[in-house]
Order: C-alpha cells, then structure tokens, then sequence
C-alpha cells in the first residue's frame, strides 16, 4: 500500500496530479505544461480583480512561482486550479491593498474615471469600457466572489476553499455584485 | 425580493460576463520569465527523504557544521524551550521502508491551549500529529516514528507556526516562517 492509497487517493488519472508529481521529481516541462493549462484563467481573474494587464500579469507570475517553491504541499486530491487560484486570490488582495494610493488614483476613483472616458462617436461609451468602470465600482470582495462564480464558473464549494470565505458569505457577496452590476451599468447605457 | 438566485446570472448581465469570459492570453515573453524564474530559485527543502547513505552523509554534514540531529533544549519565546530528539540508544527496526528511529518532539509552552507538530513527515497537516500536555503543565510532546532522512518542520502553538530555535533553520517558506530541520541518522 503506498501513501496515495492510505490518503484516499482515487483519481490516478487526473492529468494536473501527475504533472505535479513529475514536476517535483524534477520535470521542468512538467510544470510548464501546469503553466500553460491554468495560466490563461489566472490570468483572466487577475485582469479583471485588478483592472490592470501590467499588475495582473505580476500577480499572476507571482503566484506561479509561489506555487512552484511550494509544490511539494499541493494536496493531489484537490484541484490544481483550486489551489494555484487560493494563492491568486491572496496575491491580488495583497496588490490591492498595497497599491491602493495607486489603484485609487487609477481607477477606482469614479469622478477621474468617468472625466477621462471619451465618448465614442455615438456618443455613448464602448460596453468594455463600462464593464471595467462597472467592476472597478465593486467592493473588491464583491468583486473577487462574483468574478469567481460567474465568470470562472467555480462552485461554492470551491470557492470557499479559495478564498477561504464562508459559502453563505460568498452567496450574499455575489448577489450584491450582481444587483450593484445591473445598477451601475443601467446607469452607464442611460448616461 | 430579488430578481435572481446567486447561482443563476441575471439575464441582463449575460452580455457582460461573456465580455468579462474573454481570454487573456500571456505572452510568449511571459511564459518564458516566468520559466526561466522558476528554474532558477533554489527549491527549498521540503519533503526530502534521503537513502539510508545519504542520509548519514548528511547527518555528518550537518553535525560538522554545528547543527547536530539531536539537539538541546534551548530557550524560546515567552520562556518556552523546545527539542526534537532522537532518543539515544534506541535500536533501529527495519520496516519494509527501511529504518525507523522514534523521534520525541517537545516544546515548552505552558500558556498555549493546543500544540502540534508540522513537517515534511505529515504534510504539513497541523491535525495529524496533536502534542500531549506533559503532567506538569508545561511541556507538550509527541513522538513519531521517522525513515532516516532529512525533515524540515516546525511547531504549531495555538494556530500559529513557531520553529524550533534549538535547530537548523532553512530559508523562510512561502509565508514567511522559517523551517527548522531535523536529520534521522542510524548512528
């Protein structure tokens, strides 16, 4: 009996797990090949969360190599993408909090925000450009639930274990993003 | 009363969210810093179990350069002492696994509620290997049965991970806390 059978362990075939494990036993391409798969998603939340390509892509990187120095505690019989998206979650609160003067400056004061919005030549304002005004509105764990429910498909389940949020907290977080949403971008379309 | 259920999208927001589903795809440039980054750290000493010569060749190593497998109780924070200890004169058994020596862990916090052990040895499962609280009230202890080898661990003293001052701290982890090391040697 080896130490993946005392553990429960059941899904021999998942692709992530033995990528983990070759990548441990020294496999380089193993882990870029982790990379490749979750890369794409992370760095999607982290685009969205943040507001920002420049900040996602360091927040996102950032995780990467967490994940990396800490492979060996990667627990086989959760999902990887759970796992290297908790350490996300984490990274992007960090930049948040210490970029703040930063972020406020750029983008989440409203006023600046909507000075600087040129009108297109209709006269109203690209939907893109008013979903990131719309997301930049949220409070960041509304934000965070409601980017992990609806636009990374997460379970609840899987959402607690991320963000380590409890899954009624996480219910109500994400029905508050969707009501403050369709608010803020009513308002947009009718500005 | 609220128009939608948090699990369904409200249909006005669907445009949206397909908006917000658009893939972000990183750069060539990314991917290989992020490769060349990760090749090029030092991967820290987790979870390594050495066969039996190595692991006496590290054990010489570390004994050489004044950090011994067995180490004395020293004084720790808030007046706490701690030791992992090898227990001297303990004959090895042989397991299917090769050798196991009884390793005693011991800390002394007289103030904490619950102590454990956290290591390369149980996954860094702070459920798995709970410290008992010796009579006198002080002392919290726990012995495992450990393969010869390398082990990086640390304390668990009321949720929070202490190392152990009395023995060889490697590189600081993920979050900050540094990791004691212990090396299981057969002589």
């Amino acid at each position: 009996m080896t130490a993946r059978d005392l553990r429960g362990y059941h899904e021999l075939n998942d692709d992530d797990a033995w990528l983990v494990q070759s990548a441990l036993a020294g496999d380089a391409r193993a882990f870029a090949e982790l990379v490749d798969r979750h890369a794409p998603v992370c760095l999607r939340y982290a685009t969205r969360m943040l507001g920002s390509r420049e900040d996602a892509e360091e927040a996102t990187q950032d995780a990467f190599l967490r994940a990396h120095r800490a492979l060996d505690r990667f627990d086989t019989t959760m999902s990887f993408r759970t796992w290297v998206m908790s350490i996300l979650i984490n990274r992007c609160r960090s930049m948040l909090l210490h970029r703040r003067r930063r972020t406020a400056r750029v983008q989440l004061d409203g006023a600046a925000v909507d000075a600087a919005r040129a009108p297109d030549r209709s006269g109203g304002v690209e939907l893109r450009d008013a979903i990131d005004h719309a997301l930049a509105q949220l409070d960041p764990a509304q934000r965070e639930a409601f980017l992990l429910k609806h636009v990374e498909s997460m379970s609840y389940e899987e959402m607690a274990v991320a963000t380590g949020a409890g899954i009624s907290a996480l219910k109500m977080r994400v029905q508050r993003a969707c009501d403050r949403l369709q608010l803020l971008l009513r308002e947009d379309v009718n500005a | 009363m609220r128009d939608h259920e948090p699990d369904r999208l409200p249909e006005s927001l669907a445009l949206a969210v397909d908006l917000m589903r658009q893939e972000e795809v990183p750069s060539a440039e990314w991917r290989d810093e992020l490769l060349r980054r990760a090749s090029a750290e030092p991967r820290l000493m987790r979870r390594v179990t050495l066969s039996v010569p190595w692991a006496i060749a590290a054990g010489v190593l570390c004994a050489a350069l004044g950090g011994a497998a067995v180490v004395g109780v020293t004084r720790y924070s808030a007046g706490a002492a701690s030791a992992a200890r090898v227990a001297d004169g303990v004959a090895a058994s042989t397991t299917a696994n090769g050798m196991m020596l009884p390793v005693t862990f011991s800390v002394v916090a007289p103030n904490a509620a619950s102590v454990s052990i956290v290591g390369d040895f149980n996954r860094w499962n702070p459920a798995a290997l709970p410290m008992r609280r010796s009579p006198d009230g002080r002392t919290w202890q726990v012995e495992v049965r450990l393969p010869l080898g390398l082990y990086a661990y640390a304390f668990m003293i009321d949720g929070r991970l202490a190392p152990d001052p009395a023995a060889p701290h490697a590189a600081a982890d993920d979050f900050g806390t540094p990791n004691s090391m212990l090396v299981v040697r057969g002589s």
